[in-house]
This record gives C-alpha cells, structure tokens and sequence, in this order.
C-alpha cells in the first residue's frame, strides 16, 4: 500500500496540472489580445501589400473600443481615401465613398481577403476569438534576451468555426506575441504572423512591425507597421455606428 | 369476302414477283422502323434517368415550403409548421416517404478553399429511401442521427477543398436575424453521387446540429413528401395541400424544378415529332416503289379492268400491297428493335462523354427504356401514314382507261 501511494499522488495531480497549465496558457494569450488591443486604442499604420510583381501600401487610422469594436479608414493613397470598416462582435461593415454605400459583409465573404491583404476579413473581424474557441497549452518556454518566451499551442474546439488545425503562438512575458503560425489539419504551416520589430509606443512595449507570409509563397506577404500609437483614450461609443463610417466626424 | 382473298392473295404475289424491289424496300421500312424505336428508347432511357436524378435531388414529389422561399431560399422564410404538426397530419397519410428538413445556401471553407453549397439539414433515417446518396457507400459514414455533429460532403467537393474524413471544414450561412452563423464540422463521411454537380453542391448534416446553427429552433426550410409514381404526382399533392393549409407554398416536383418537368411534357412530344421525320423520309421511298410498281403493270392492270374488276378493287389491292409491305417491314422492324436493345439495358457507358453529358443534367451511363406505347405509336404512325401514302398511286392505277392501258406500249 505504501508502495503504491506515490503513483496514486501522481495519478491525482496530473489532471490538476493540466488544467492548471490549461488555465495559465489562455491567461496569457488573452493578457497579449488585452495589452495589444487595450481598453479602448487609437493608432494610424501602414499597410503595405507585396506581390512578387507589385507592391503597394496604404496608410489607415484605426480606433478600438472593448473587444468587439473596432474602426479603421484609410488616409492614403487619395484613390482609397475613406475606404473603411467596422466591426461590431462578429459583424462587419464595410463602406466605400465611391460608391457612397454601407455594405453588411455577409457570411460568405468572411473568408475573403480585407482590402486585398494576406488578412482575411475574419482575421480582422475576430481577432479575439482566439481566446475562447481554443484549447491552450504550453508546449515550452525558453529565454531570449533575458525574457520568457511562452510557445504555445491552440487547437480550436470541435465545433469551432475555425479552419485551422492548430495555430501556434510566441508570446513574451511582457504579453509581445512575437509569431503567429496556422497550421492546416495535416499539421503543415499555411501562414505566418511574425513579429519584425518591437518597441515602445503609447506606454507599452509592443510588436510595430508584424508581416503576414504565406507559407507556399514566401514571395507574398502583408506587411503592418504602427506609426503611432495611444492607449486608454475616451472614446465616444457614436465613434462605431454606421452613420461614422459613413460621415466622418472627428 | 371472297373477294377480299382474292385481292390479299394477288397482292401478296405481285409483291414477290419483283422480289428484288420488295426487298429493298421491305429494307428501308425495317432500318425505318427501328431507328425509330431504337432511338425513341434511348431518348426515353436519358430522359427518365435525368428525371429520376433530378427528382432525386430535389427531392420528393410535392414539397411545402414557407412562403416566398422558393424566390429566395433564406432561412427567414421557414415553415410555419413544426414537426409535431406534420407528423399529426401525415404519419397516416400513406406516402411512401416524408421529411422535413433544413436547406439554405451556404459557404464551406477548408483551409485552402472555400465554396458556395446548399446545405442540407436532414433526418438521416427518414431520407434513407429516396436520398441521392446510398448510405452504404459513403467512404467512411453517413450521418447517423439528426443530432450527428458531423457533416458529409462530396468526393468532388472534398478534392476541390483539399479536405477528406476526418478533417474539420468550416461552414457558414446567416441566421433568422441575418447574422452570420458559422460552426466547425468534421467531415465523417464522403459520398459519391452519379452527377457531379450533386456532389459539388450539397452538404449533409444532421438536421437538429443546422438548426442550433442557424440558431431557428425547431423550424424546418422543407418538407418533402414522395409518392408512387413520379408521374402522376396529382394524388400526393390533393392530399398534402389539403393537409397543410394556406400559410405555405405546396408545390410538385415539376413546379420546384420547371426544367425538368418541361422536359417531361415535351418528351411526349417529342417522341411523335421525331417519329413522323422518320416516316418523311421513308415515305419517298414508298410512295416511290408502289408508283414505280403501278407504272410497270399498267397493261396487267387495263386487262383486269376490261376482264371485269372493279376500279375500287384496284384501288384496294394496291392499298393491301402497300399495307403487306408495311406490315412486314413493321415486324421484322419491331423484332430486330428489341433485339438490339435488350442486351443493352443493363447500360451503355457513355463516360467518354460524360462530361458533356451531365451539363445537361444526363448522367454518363444510358440505359434504354422500351416502352409499350412507343412501340404501338410507331407502328400506328407507319401504317396510317403509310395508307394515306399509298393512296395516291392506287387511286392513278383504279383510274386507268382499260383500252388505253392495254393498248400502252412498253
């Protein structure tokens, strides 16, 4: 019986750690969702869009409230000028001034690209989703720089609307996600989200450069640069009505 | 009557005298009359498959949907009738086959791709008699509860989305509030369909997963109720019209798809036009061996009248000749149909083709169909056409002036 006893402790606890590294890999991934979005932001960014034959980049504004509300328009280049999108929980609206209309993006077009980029329209309508559609673990932590850097691993759940089999996150201990991978169901690398500079802007420390690669086409990517950046802003809620992005008021 | 043998009997020799123009007409009626029914049972046998295939799809024979739902499919306009109601009403109505089910269009994404599909929320065990898919063929399952919470797609479809069993898609439509409702699904089960285009635009899942989904309740899109004969489909509509009331649109299957019922009602058409094309072109010949043959007995002819017969009987043996011809031809015609078509009805493949094909909806293996009645109407066709085209040049023989036809030299 004495003999046993050690193996039963054992038995007892591993259930208890895994849910407890269960817990603390979604803390983290959602503390990373939370210092990159805040409470509410304001940033302008530029976008820039390579193809191995052209290459083109706009600069936009972009606002956020919560988790759910976010508005970004375009101010450069003049063609695109107003071009803008919000996003309210799952739904997104897209308006464009030349043809003067609010569009509802339906479901079908989730999938599709957001203004041409290597980001789908989901991508950007559900950034948060990430937090609870998914089972996080670590799968390792190692140092760089004198910092931890979490690895971890988030599988959808079963009746997740999410394509991806598993997606794989670096993330730093100050809440920087450094790399963003999707993985298909075969366990292959569809695309990437990588981190390429980081630095301090608004009060925090935070990725100001990321790029999006296709996996199969490494000549093709979406590169995000935040030119500047504000936290905990008071941001009126008529900022994220259709009628804004329609008129713009500010 | 006596007279009637003698004609049969003269008619039938004077048809044997110049065997050899006997037999090449007899063979232009026989190659007639069986390129007739031969391609009458191929047409017949391409149409009732597309039918079949198209009914399958559908499926049903008169279904009931909300209103307006036909214009435009959307999960908005649902039957105003619950499952209970339907099952009250028709569970002893004696169709062969009911179901209500869920059915919007949808998107489907994989990680690669992503297409547009009409998804099918369904009972399993209430379609598992008139379903397009066979349930026993499904590469891996087919769904096997209402509440199956995976999805079964096409084996074209699973190509195209680079996806197979075991791997979760992605599938999204719009709920009642025209929010966009999505769920993941793990592909349990590929099926194989005999048109392609079934399986490129259809999903399967369990109906109470679609309507969680949808986030609609209970509600159903459709309901669908077979009958026995496609056909007549009258008696299964009376019944379910008469069931449901006036708050949904009950309509048959040649209503739900126009094309195919369409089809349907010109085949019949058809089928006659194609006949008497056939009869057109045979009837040169006829009318053009029974002159030549009036025109070669003209003294035989003048003795028959100057020894006492009467024009009418020379009107009427030309008349039994011709018929005789027909009559044979018609036979041997018909025989030699059948013939070269039984062994053809386990199918003719056709898979050369077969893309071509199944853009007009036809599936790649034919299988000919003989029916009785087109036998009769282009044997019917033949001989009535035929009498009318005899007509003529017996009515020139009765009208010979015996001295005259006698006296003709040559």
């Amino acid at each position: 019986m004495n003999r046993r006893y050690p193996y039963l402790l054992l038995l007892l606890a591993t259930p208890v750690f895994a849910l407890d590294t269960e817990r603390c890999a979604t803390q983290i991934v959602s503390d990373a969702v939370d210092h990159w979005r805040g409470l509410s932001s304001y940033s302008v960014m530029t976008m820039v869009i390579h193809r191995p034959d052209w290459e083109r980049s706009m600069t936009m504004r972009a606002w956020t409230k919560g988790d759910e509300r976010t508005l970004v328009r375009v101010i450069e280049p003049k063609k695109d000028r107003g071009n803008g999108t919000l996003t309210d929980d799952d739904t997104m609206w897209s308006f464009s001034p030349k043809v003067n209309r609010v569009i509802k993006v339906p479901s079908s077009m989730m999938g599709q690209s957001w203004m041409g980029s290597d980001f789908s329209n989901r991508d950007v309508a559900r950034a948060d989703d990430i937090i609870d559609q998914y089972e996080h673990s670590i799968l390792s932590t190692e140092e760089v720089d004198g910092k931890t850097v979490y690895t971890i691993e988030s599988i959808p759940h079963e009746d997740a609307a999410v394509v991806w089999g598993s997606e794989v996150l670096r993330i730093r201990e100050d809440h920087v996600v450094l790399a963003h991978a999707f993985y298909d169901q075969d366990g292959e690398l569809v695309k990437s989200l990588v981190s390429h500079e980081i630095a301090d802007m608004g009060g925090r420390t935070i990725a100001s450069r990321q790029r999006m690669t296709k996996a199969d086409n490494p000549d093709e990517w979406t590169e995000i640069a935040v030119i500047e950046i504000e936290y905990e802003l008071e941001l009126k809620d008529s900022l994220f009505t259709l009628s804004n992005l329609r008129n713009p008021r500010e | 009557m006596r007279i009637l043998i003698v004609l049969v009997r003269l008619a039938w020799r004077y048809l044997w005298r110049n065997h050899r123009r006997t037999i090449i007409m007899l063979g232009a009626i026989v190659l007639g009359t069986w390129a007739m029914i031969f391609m009458t049972a191929l047409t017949r046998g391409m149409v009732d498959q597309m039918i079949a295939d198209g009914i399958s799809a559908i499926p049903g024979h008169v279904q009931v949907h909300g209103q307006g739902y036909l214009d435009d499919p959307s999960v908005t306009r649902s039957i105003p009738l619950s499952d209970e109601e339907f099952a009250a009403r028709f569970a002893d109505a004696g169709f062969s086959a009911w179901a209500t089910r869920v059915r919007v269009p949808a998107v489907i994404t994989s990680e690669r791709e992503s297409r547009g599909v009409t998804l099918l929320g369904i009972d399993p065990a209430a379609e598992r008699d008139f379903s397009f898919v066979d349930y026993g063929a499904v590469d891996g399952r087919f769904l096997e509860s209402p509440e199956d919470s995976g999805i079964v797609i096409g084996a074209k479809l699973a190509d195209t989305l680079e996806t197979r069993v075991g791997k979760r898609v992605v599938l999204m439509s719009q709920d009642p509030d025209n929010d966009i409702a999505d769920r993941g699904f793990r592909v349990v089960g590929v099926f194989e369909a005999n048109m392609q285009a079934f399986e490129e635009g259809f999903v399967f899942v369990g109906k109470a997963t679609a309507q969680k989904m949808l986030r609609m309740g209970t509600a159903t899109t459709e309901a669908v109720f077979v009958g026995d004969d496609y056909r007549n489909v009258e008696p299964v509509y009376d019944k379910v019209a008469a069931g449901v009331g006036d708050a949904v649109t009950v309509s048959r299957w040649t209503e739900v798809d126009t094309y195919l019922g369409t089809m349907l009602k010109t085949m019949d058409g058809f089928v006659l036009v194609w006949m008497i094309v056939i009869f057109l072109a045979l009837s040169f010949g006829l009318v053009n061996t029974l002159v030549m043959a009036v025109f070669e007995r003209v003294r035989e002819i003048g003795l028959m009248l100057a020894l006492g017969m009467k024009p009418a009987m020379i009107l009427g043996q030309i008349i039994i000749e011709s018929m005789m011809l027909l009559a044979l031809g018609l036979l041997i015609g018909t025989a030699l149909a059948w013939a070269s078509i039984v062994p053809l009805e386990g199918g003719i493949d056709l898979s050369a083709v077969g893309e071509g094909m199944e853009m007009w909806g036809a599936s790649s293996v034919l299988y000919p169909k003989l029916y009785l009645e087109d036998v009769v109407l282009a044997n019917v066709v033949v001989l009535v056409l035929g009498f009318f085209a005899s007509l003529s040049p017996a009515w020139r023989a009765s009208r010979y002036e015996p001295v005259e036809a006698i006296t003709k030299v040559g």
